[in-house]
């Protein structure tokens, strides 16, 4: 009696757990990751820095691009050198390893994106990425997701709409 | 198992599981951006780099795929004369060099003497002050000796020109992939029938008709892919009808299989056969090409019963076969690798090239023609490797103590030498021995020095190829990444030791460095009113050499040879002759080039080792091929090791009864039994060279491979071979298996 009730129970537990973390994973999905330096975008925009200045490719290339740890120390040799973080980032530059930094935004790998055609429609890095200048810690602002991807698509003229909304535009 | 997990184990565990998956921070990848970012990189993008294939000695095109500074994928050059685009597994497979586990990372020296493999790292300063005081303190330069294999133009260049400056003798260049395919041999007959020692170019595209000696010209021999490329353009019928091909062999190659009949001829017949064919095209006046008046005198002593008796062709055979060749409108005879390897290899290729002459196809399109040469003066001394009979001179100078510094690169003599030639005890009375290989191989096991040369991928340089295309060429080498590791050019090193000794040396090696010796010897091709491009500025020029992979002539030069005086005299008949008694040894060991590993050189590559031998699946081993008439005499299967003993040494291996194969030949292939040369390649089957009889053609001094007998012991042992097809009958023809 007391067993099969117990045995009742296990698929309600499993169900439950699922239920849990899929909760979890979508308020978390969200959250900052836990980069290896505590790099502050907000200094670096409220300095006047562009955001193609460091991810040059963005505007060539597919991915946008993480800067070199040379880029970084191009100006960190001097500028606020004696902060921590700083001395910390100098390290890796001394014992010429890369700084393994946290991929933010990401999609999966049956979906082709390329950031060239997407700022070369003139979209602004913060329409999808969000106010990063304003964040100390990126983190991820909107799920990227079909949908999203799908509602821009859509809204544009109507000549390109056939052709931005056909699967092959994204999975190929 | 015996240890039982509770059910509220198991939910803990399926709960903690679950979670963890389901944590966005185990999907996190980190982003790795580059220290110093390489040049011309942009994120994301990919660069392809044109350069050229260093896994065998053809000189392939090739581009390289490179994205974030790493190479991905090797594809061939679409623009090179040579390959067309094309490329091999080999070529292929050379990512997993550039990648190899088993790399030196450094210069090292063996501390605890030869053999230990206690390899201590090394400054390269003090490597180079290692180098040079036992240079320098040398009681006479002549007591160096340098040992090369397959060397890149470019450092055969800076190499021979150093040893003549500091007066020490030429490098011996002998390795056993170019052994295999009998190229000093066919530079030799080279010579003798056409003055030259450029190798002859037979233009299998537009022959009507292929009589291939022993060539297996789809496999290794020679320009594999350029002439699989020609193979398909013959069979398409580009230039006229399907071409009819014939293979003339004692053993089943995978050219063999692609040809239209396969003629299983005696090892070490096959110039019989050409001979007799002669004799009948001479005395039937076969062909259209007029009177064969001036060419009787070749054939007056031949015989062709005595012809077809020896090599086991019936004369019917023989007539159709002749008629066949100078019916044709354009045909042509090959004499291969195969042919070298006899005791009477030269003069089987003089037999098979005097067929070209005798339908006129010296000079003629579907005949033979003459390799291009380097197309400048700067670049003329390029690499002929030397005969056996050379390799031997040294090993014995070695074993009188008359070499003081030994100096090794490109070329693996312990492992491809035949054991009983000596190399390795010779070595052992060498003072100092120097090996630049980029991996501990046998030879670097015995070096007390090793000094890694870069990758291929990682290195400049230029290659002449020989046989060349169908028009002058260079193929052009440079760095598609940047080094993985500590290595160092070993044309660094030698231009290094120039600048070090001064004098003679430094004058013979000018250039401050590899890169500025390269550009000089790629401008001298500037301003060709013959090139497929050109430019104004020497910057220009070298940018535009870069991106094409070299250099070549716009328009195809074919180079046409003259006969010498060889025509006025009977054609000489040499039996071939065989180490081991027959009695006592009744079977021909036919030792044969692998497809992937080649000589050993692609043992060390997992792709290679994974690729499955096209006629008989196997792969990852060592076999014995055996006729199914032979293996049932003996009462072995499919998979039973067998004890091949000839009079130099024994090994033993599994079985693979092959239909493909004559009764009185037991084929192995070489590559593998490696020792060292890293994880993928030691301990795995077995090297058959340690069954080699160390005897030469006399006439050429090419190593004669194919001329031990061998005789079969049953172990009763059974050890099941990795083949891609089973042997259940369905997938293979196999009347020996089960």
């Amino acid at each position: 009696m007391s067993r099969s009730r117990w045995l009742l129970l296990i698929p309600l537990l499993v169900v439950a757990g699922l239920a849990a973390g899929v909760l979890l994973t979508r308020a978390r999905a969200l959250a900052a990751p836990k980069q290896p330096l505590p790099f502050n975008h907000r200094t670096h925009v409220g300095a006047g820095v562009q955001c193609l200045f460091c991810h040059a490719s963005a505007m060539r290339s597919p991915v946008a691009g993480i800067p070199s740890l040379q880029m970084c120390m191009g100006c960190h040799r001097v500028m606020a050198a004696e902060e921590p973080a700083i001395q910390e980032l100098s390290g890796y530059w001394e014992r010429g390893e890369p700084v393994p930094w946290l991929r933010v935004d990401k999609q999966p790998d049956f979906v082709y994106f390329s950031h060239q055609p997407h700022l070369g429609a003139g979209i602004n890095c913060e329409s999808c990425h969000g106010a990063v200048g304003e964040m100390e810690v990126v983190h991820p602002v909107l799920r990227m997701d079909m949908g999203w991807c799908l509602e821009c698509h859509l809204e544009q003229a109507q000549e390109n709409v056939a052709r931005l909304t056909d699967c092959l535009a994204c999975h190929k | 198992m015996t240890q039982r997990i509770s059910r509220r184990d198991f939910l803990k565990i399926a709960a903690a599981g679950t979670a963890a998956g389901l944590s966005p921070e185990v999907r996190r990848i980190a982003l790795e951006p580059f220290v110093r970012p390489p040049e011309q990189v942009l994120p994301g993008q990919d660069t392809w780099y044109a350069s050229t294939c260093r896994q065998c000695p053809a000189g392939c095109g090739i581009i390289v795929r490179v994205i974030n500074g790493r190479a991905r994928k090797i594809e061939g050059n679409p623009l090179h004369p040579l390959n067309h685009g094309k490329l091999c597994a080999r070529g292929q497979a050379g990512l997993q060099l550039l990648y190899n586990p088993d790399r030196l990372k450094n210069a090292v020296r063996q501390a605890g003497g030869r053999g230990s493999r206690q390899f201590d790292p090394l400054p390269w300063a003090e490597a180079l002050d290692l180098l040079a005081e036992k240079i320098s303190t040398l009681s006479n330069p002549s007591r160096l000796a340098f040992w090369g294999g397959l060397m890149p133009d470019h450092l055969y260049l800076l190499t021979s020109r150093w040893l003549d400056a500091i007066g020490a003798p030429p490098p011996l260049l002998f390795d056993l992939h170019s052994a295999l395919e009998g190229r000093s041999a066919a530079s030799r007959a080279s010579q003798l029938f056409f003055d030259t020692p450029e190798l002859p170019l037979y233009d299998l595209a537009r022959a009507e008709v292929t009589f291939s000696f022993g060539a297996n010209f789809l496999e290794t021999w020679m320009s594999p892919v350029s002439q699989n490329h020609a193979y398909g353009m013959m069979r398409q019928g580009q230039f006229g009808g399907r071409g009819f091909m014939v293979q003339f062999e004692p053993r089943l190659s995978a050219t063999a299989a692609s040809a239209d009949e396969w003629v299983p001829l005696r090892p070490g017949a096959e110039g019989f056969v050409a001979l007799a064919l002669g004799r009948i095209i001479v005395e039937e006046r076969l062909g259209h090409v007029g009177s064969h008046r001036p060419h009787a005198v070749l054939y007056q002593d031949v015989d062709v019963r005595e012809m077809a008796a020896a090599s086991e062709v019936p004369v019917e055979s023989l007539s159709r076969l002749a008629r066949v060749f100078a019916d044709a409108d354009q045909a042509v005879a090959i004499p291969g690798g195969a042919l070298a390897g006899q005791r009477n290899g030269l003069a089987s290729m003089l037999a098979v090239q005097a067929l070209n002459l005798l339908v006129a196809q010296i000079g003629r399109l579907g005949g033979v023609f003459l390799s291009q040469p380097a197309p400048s003066p700067a670049m003329k001394e390029t690499a002929h490797g030397d005969s056996f009979e050379r390799a031997l001179e040294l090993i014995d100078r070695m074993k009188a103590g008359e070499v003081d510094l030994l100096l090794i690169h490109g070329a693996n003599p312990r492992f491809e030498l035949p054991a009983a030639a000596g190399f390795a005890q010779a070595a052992a009375r060498v003072p100092f021995v120097v090996s630049f290989s980029p991996f501990v191989d046998e030879t670097a096991v015995a070096a007390d020095l090793i000094l890694p040369d870069h990758s291929y991928l990682e290195s400049w340089g230029y290659q002449i190829p020989a046989p060349s295309a169908d028009r002058p060429t260079v193929s052009s080498q440079q760095p598609v990444v940047q080094p993985l590791y500590d290595t160092r050019s070993t044309a660094e090193v030698l231009l290094a030791l120039g600048a070090r000794f001064g004098g003679k040396a430094a004058e013979a090696l000018p250039w401050p460095d590899e890169f500025a010796f390269l550009q000089e010897s790629a401008s001298a091709l500037q301003g060709s009113s013959l090139g497929a491009y050109d430019a104004e500025t020497q910057a220009g020029f070298w940018a535009l050499w870069r991106q094409h992979g070299g250099w070549w002539t716009e328009k195809e030069l074919p180079r046409e040879p003259e006969v010498t005086g060889i025509v006025g005299q009977p054609l000489p008949i040499v039996a071939p002759s065989f180490e081991g008694e027959a009695e006592t040894y009744p079977f021909h060991l036919y030792p044969y080039p692998s497809l992937g590993l080649s000589d050993g050189r692609g043992a060390n590559l997992p792709w290679l080792q994974e690729m499955p031998d096209p006629m008989t699946t196997a792969r990852w081993a060592t076999w014995v091929e055996l006729n199914p008439v032979t293996a049932e005499s003996l009462g072995l299967r499919d998979d039973d090791v067998v004890r091949v003993v000839s009079p130099f040494g024994e090994l033993e291996a599994p079985v693979v009864v092959y239909p493909g194969i004559r009764p009185d030949v037991v084929a192995i292939p070489v590559g593998q039994g490696h020792t060292d040369y890293g994880r993928f390649a030691e301990r795995r089957g077995r090297n058959p060279l340690e069954l080699v009889a160390p005897v030469t053609d006399p006439d050429s001094g090419a190593l004669a491979w194919g001329a031990t007998r061998v005789r079969l012991e049953p172990t009763g042992k059974k050890v099941e071979l990795a083949r891609l097809e089973s042997l259940d009958g369905a997938g293979r023809e196999s009347t020996g298996g089960s």
